[in-house]
């Protein structure tokens, strides 16, 4: 029965202390039972290095993908259909294209905004991969993929395999020259696979290339099965992340049972959202004034057209690199031919390196006998072979990638090509060779120096009155000192929480003993003792 | 196995280029007035063509259609032609423009009599020549030392010793199609010089060249005579088709439509993936170093 | 100023006092940070205004794009300022937990999969076989209509091409090649007579012509025929991985593919000198009529193209 008297204000008084949020939150609490776990996720801490940025990046960069993508979505046609260009690209108009080049170059000209959003989704796609590399090798470095985060390394490796794959059917899409000619080396490979090779490619393509279906087939798997395998990956990257809590480099009060950091809400969430407006904000500004993939100079893809300079999308250059520097060994006996030429570049050896990186944190549990948690970060100096073989297979891999644009690298110094070529060639066996042993020393170097990487503290040279030079360090800032105490247990309960153990301290009196020893000032507090609530 | 496969490029490609010189040699001996560039085709760059003029004494003085006119050198310039010639050319390409053997391998410096107007007044108003290095594999093109009146008075000279075609041609891009063009450029033309004209390095220390800025009649005259490692397009592609790829070449090719911004040198993806992770992921991971905490 | 011990020390959210130094903003001046947050935040709006117009008049996407992005920035900058500087500064500290259960609960979980499933599957054999069986068949079968229902078998077709006895050699537009089209040091990719409109065709059938002299050439022993006054006839498809090999330099007389920088030496039989195409090009044999079209005296003579198990 409602009160007569009821008025506005009333009703109000009657949500409680925190207004009508609060109402709405007991609403959903009553329904869910949200407000245990919502307490705890807003509180969730995260460590804040700024190395942990390099995951938000990938997954912001995803995000401004998905965006832009189901922009271009909805103006993208996916069909080999042969139109008339009519638009308003000259070297263009009247040419016989199919529909798929016609929508593209229609969607960078003729739409609003759609040249925008073509260029943000191209940019976008280089920087996540390039993101996710630079991430994973952060993980590698410091050892975040060691027990008990093996998994989601595992997940890890498969995005990064997804995110090629799906750039390279993306920018395969708009049938214009360039990728159109990737297709077809794509197409090659696959017929190159024993026994199977033939088929697989005729089913894969419908037919022989180039044949009709391949267009529309990409566009199911770009739009479609890729990204939903990548935000389901994703979604369990993320949620093992929260379920296991972030790793964190050693430091002051920083233990293997704790994490130290910044609170979900408001900070993290700040921050984040933050960076997610600044990764969109850097992708937008390349999108705006950096021309990408701008098809209608390449026109439309025809089988016995080719252009020079015609190397994929940066991450697909290992295996362009590759390809071009790989002697013809070619297997070609009792009826049959098998192209090692082709495939130990595309097929073996990218499997071996991201066999590599599947298998590594197993290998080094086993190697090292490690077989406890880590929640604590290694610094990459402290584990001289892991972060040798790291740099070794990186190093491996740009050799590659600069093996990609020879042509371009022998044009614009000016040198000879096959001079080029035959670098690469040895440069991609010495250079590895050389990572390891190199890299190897300049850990040990930096195990050895004391205080390598941290911050440097002054010295006061005084003069004595017998001449006499004297450097001492000079008294730090109060703020610098760093403390030698552990931080205060969590307890896991809403309830008000009792003051700290210290005898000192639940009396209500000064904290002395938290003060540095050696220090002239004594940085003091007094602590009042909160209402004590019985703690199971 | 290495070893052998590139002693066998270098012999190959020094046959290569001594081949050549026999094979221009050659042609001269058989036939003076049979050019290099022959071809049967009508309106492809010889007299064959719809239009051809005569001058009094029945020599062809110019030829060609709507598309491309090509025209003789004017006989008066022959004498400064000369002179500019033993000036300039002679030392390497000898006092009979017959080439001059170079440490025995004939045709080094190579002959120049019966290839045509074109020829000549290409290599010298694009700066090939004279040569700044007569040592390298390719000449390169280089603002030209001699202007191109100089340039049309030497090819005048030089025909004159053996008349030939095809003459200097004058495109007329208002009658070219730049669609067209731009079809017969992407099967043509972009397997050398890359589809956005940017040129790129080929084999043994030869280049395609970069395609902008050229004007239009060098265009056309590249296209005719086929210089240095270039293959010649003659029968192949009319004058009108010639003529749209000319249209082509110097308006999107040396002008590109930027509308996205930036067009990153033309290289294509190189360039966007150095931008990419540079300027992109670069730039977002000293934005993460801002954003996140050093260590204390 | 407080101190900065405890400033270090991370503490739990839960339980301070509303003074506490850790929940005191990260900057020493909150104020004048705020005031340069308010500046970043009302350019951001102000570039936002101009992101909304630039899109309403139509401008050019640099202008479009660099007011998105302004916005974004300058909104996204004074976002994470304000997180960074003029939020709690913490740090704070959270305990974590084994994720490992109790024994107990362990040997439980074990002792469900293992004794109750492995107890099934050794009291029901068959049924577990047959049922296993079963899944194992269907699941043979449902690959057929994923797999093998996406396109035709291979068969003969990589085997041949549509070049044919008398085939003409026509260029792109259809126009029948004569010899009389090419001087020496031309090239001029070239298809059967009906197949230059066809992608399939192009595809497969794409040939070169290149005429390396005036007189009869023979590549190699075997082929006297094949090069008649001088014009050659190559499968433009490199036998590496099947881009066109269109680039041909005619003093070094090579062609050399775009893609991976295969060079083949035109004169002997497109033979590789360079780079990783493992076999020459495929030589077209072909003749000169009495008109001067340049026709095929059959197909070529092995598979054009790269490499696959079945070619011999």
């Amino acid at each position: 029965m409602t009160n007569v008297l009821e008025t506005k204000r009333s009703k109000k008084l009657d949500k409680g202390p925190f207004g009508s949020v609060g109402h709405a939150l007991n609403e959903l609490d009553d329904r869910l039972g949200t407000a245990k776990g919502g307490r705890t996720f807003l509180d969730k801490i995260f460590p804040d290095h700024w190395s942990f940025m390099l995951g938000e990046i990938a997954l912001y960069s995803f995000v401004i993908l998905l965006v832009t993508g189901i922009f271009l979505a909805l103006y993208y046609i996916p069909s080999t259909a042969i139109v008339t260009y009519k638009g308003e690209y000259l070297p263009l108009y009247g040419q016989k294209v199919t529909e798929a080049f016609a929508s593209t170059v229609d969607l960078s000209f003729a739409v609003r905004g759609g040249l925008l959003m073509r260029q943000m989704h191209h940019w976008a796609c280089d920087i996540f991969v390039g993101a996710i590399v630079v991430h994973m090798a952060r993980v590698f470095f410091t050892g975040a993929f060691r027990k008990p985060r093996e998994l989601n390394w595992t997940i890890g490796t498969t995005l990064l395999t997804l995110a090629i794959v799906n750039g390279f059917l993306g920018y395969s899409l708009p049938d214009d020259l360039v990728s159109g000619t990737g297709i077809r080396i794509a197409y090659s490979i696959i017929l190159s696979v024993p026994l199977v090779g033939s088929y697989i490619g005729f089913w894969v393509f419908g037919g022989n290339f180039p044949g009709a279906m391949i267009i529309p087939r990409f566009f199911v798997l770009h739009e479609f099965i890729v990204p939903l395998l990548i935000l389901g990956l994703v979604g369990a990257h993320l949620a093992l992340l929260v379920r296991q809590k972030h790793t964190q480099f050693p430091g002051p009060g920083k233990t293997e049972e704790n994490v130290v950091g910044t609170p979900m809400f408001p900070v993290f969430i700040a921050k984040t959202t933050g960076f997610l407006l600044i990764v969109a904000g850097v992708t937008a500004m390349l999108g705006a004034f950096a021309q990408i993939n701008p098809i209608w100079q390449f026109g439309q893809y025809h089988a016995a057209n080719i252009s020079y300079a015609v190397q994929p999308d940066w991450y697909m250059g290992f295996l362009d690199g590759a390809l071009r520097i790989w002697p013809s060994w070619s297997f070609h006996s009792f009826g049959h031919t098998i192209a090692f030429n082709v495939l130990v570049p595309t097929l073996i050896l990218p499997g071996i390196v991201f066999g590599i990186a599947y298998a590594w944190p197993a290998v080094e549990r086993k190697l090292t006998g490690d077989n406890a948690i880590h929640h604590l970060l290694d610094r990459p100096s402290d584990r001289a072979v892991r972060t040798s073989s790291g740099v070794t297979l990186l190093s491996y891999l740009m050799m590659l990638f600069i093996a990609s644009s020879t042509d371009v690298i022998a044009n614009f110094f000016h040198v000879s090509l096959d001079a080029v070529l035959w670098a690469m060639r040895i440069l991609v066996v010495v250079v590895p060779i050389i990572a390891f042993p190199l890299t190897y020393k300049i850990c040990k170097e930096m195990q050895n120096f004391k205080g390598a990487g941290k911050r440097k503290t002054t010295n006061v040279v005084t003069r004595t009155s017998e001449g006499e030079y004297v450097s001492t360090a000079s008294p730090r800032y109060v703020d610098d000192i760093p403390t030698h105490l552990a931080p205060i247990p969590v307890p896991k309960f809403i309830e008000e929480v009792q003051a700290p153990v210290s005898p000192a301290i639940s009396s209500g009196t000064r904290v002395a003993d938290r003060c540095h020893p050696c220090s002239t000032t004594c940085a003091c507090v007094t602590v009042e003792p909160k209402i004590p609530v019985n703690l199971p | 196995m290495i070893r052998s496969l590139i002693k066998r490029s270098v012999l190959l490609s020094i046959l290569g280029v001594a081949s050549a010189g026999p094979l221009v040699l050659f042609a001269q001996s058989a036939d003076a007035v049979k050019q290099p560039y022959q071809t049967e085709r009508a309106n492809s760059g010889t007299p064959n063509s719809d239009v051809v003029k005569k001058d009094a004494n029945g020599v062809i003085t110019s030829y060609g259609n709507s598309s491309i006119m090509y025209n003789a050198p004017s006989a008066s310039l022959n004498n400064l032609g000369r002179a500019l010639y033993m000036q300039n050319c002679a030392s390497c390409h000898g006092a009979q423009a017959n080439g001059v053997p170079e440490g025995g391998s004939a045709g080094a410096y190579p002959a120049l009599v019966g290839l045509g107007p074109a020829t000549i007044n290409f290599w010298i108003s694009s700066g090939r020549m004279p040569a700044a290095n007569p040592r390298e594999v390719q000449a390169m093109r280089a603002k030209p030392r001699l202007s191109d009146s100089q340039s049309v008075a030497i090819a005048a000279w030089v025909n004159s010793l053996a008349p030939s075609y095809p003459y200097i041609p004058t495109p007329n891009l208002a009658t070219a199609s730049v669609s067209n063009g731009a079809q017969l450029f992407a099967l043509n033309c972009a397997a050398c010089h890359t589809i956005e004209g940017m040129g790129d390095a080929l084999a043994s220390n030869t280049y395609a060249p970069s395609l902008h800025n050229i004007p239009a009649y060098q265009v056309a005259e590249a296209i005719r005579i086929g210089p240095g490692n270039m293959p010649r397009f003659t029968g192949n592609l009319t004058d009108a088709q010639a003529n749209d790829i000319v249209k082509f070449v110097t308006t999107y090719i040396s002008h590109p439509q930027n509308p996205g911004g930036l067009g990153l040198g033309g290289l294509g993806p190189v360039a966007e993936g150095f931008i990419g992770l540079a300027l992109g992921s670069g730039v977002l991971a000293l934005f993460g170093f801002w954003v996140g905490e050093r260590e204390e | 100023m407080s101190s900065g011990i405890e400033n270090h020390t991370p503490v739990s959210l839960r339980g301070l006092s509303s003074d506490d130094p850790h929940l005191q903003p990260a900057a020493r001046n909150p104020e004048r940070v705020e005031k340069v947050i308010v500046v970043n935040f009302v350019f951001g709006i102000i570039f936002g205004f101009l992101f909304i117009a630039a899109y309403i008049q139509n401008w050019p996407p640099f202008i479009l794009g660099g007011a998105m992005a302004g916005c974004l920035l300058l909104l996204g900058i004074g976002l994470v300022s304000w997180g960074k500087y003029l939020m709690p500064r913490g740090p704070f500290v959270e305990d974590r937990h084994e994720f490992r259960n109790s024994d107990e609960d362990r040997t439980a979980f074990a002792a469900a999969i293992v004794q109750r499933g492995g107890g099934l599957v050794k009291r029901r054999k068959l049924l577990t076989g047959l049922f296993a069986g079963g899944m194992g068949v269907f699941s043979l079968g449902a690959v057929f209509p994923l797999l093998r229902s996406l396109g035709p078998l291979p068969k003969g077709t990589l085997f041949h091409t549509d070049w044919r006895k008398d085939s003409y050699a026509v260029d792109i537009t259809g126009r029948r090649v004569l010899v009389g089209d090419l001087a020496v040091g031309a090239i001029v990719t070239v298809f059967p007579e009906g197949q230059q409109v066809t992608e399939n065709g192009q595809a497969v059938d794409q040939t070169v012509l290149i005429r390396v002299s005036n007189q009869d050439f023979t590549t190699m022993k075997g082929r006297e025929t094949w090069g008649p006054q001088g014009i050659l006839a190559y499968s433009k498809l490199c036998t590496h991985l099947g881009c066109p090999v269109g680039l041909y330099e005619q003093q070094l007389q090579l062609l050399v593919c775009p893609c991976h920088q295969s060079m083949f030496d035109v004169n002997n039989g497109a033979v590789p000198q360079f780079g990783p195409a493992p076999r020459p090009l495929p030589q077209l044999p072909i003749y000169i009529d009495a008109s001067g079209n340049i026709r095929a005296q059959s197909d070529y003579r092995e598979p054009v193209g790269p490499g696959f198990w079945e070619r011999a």
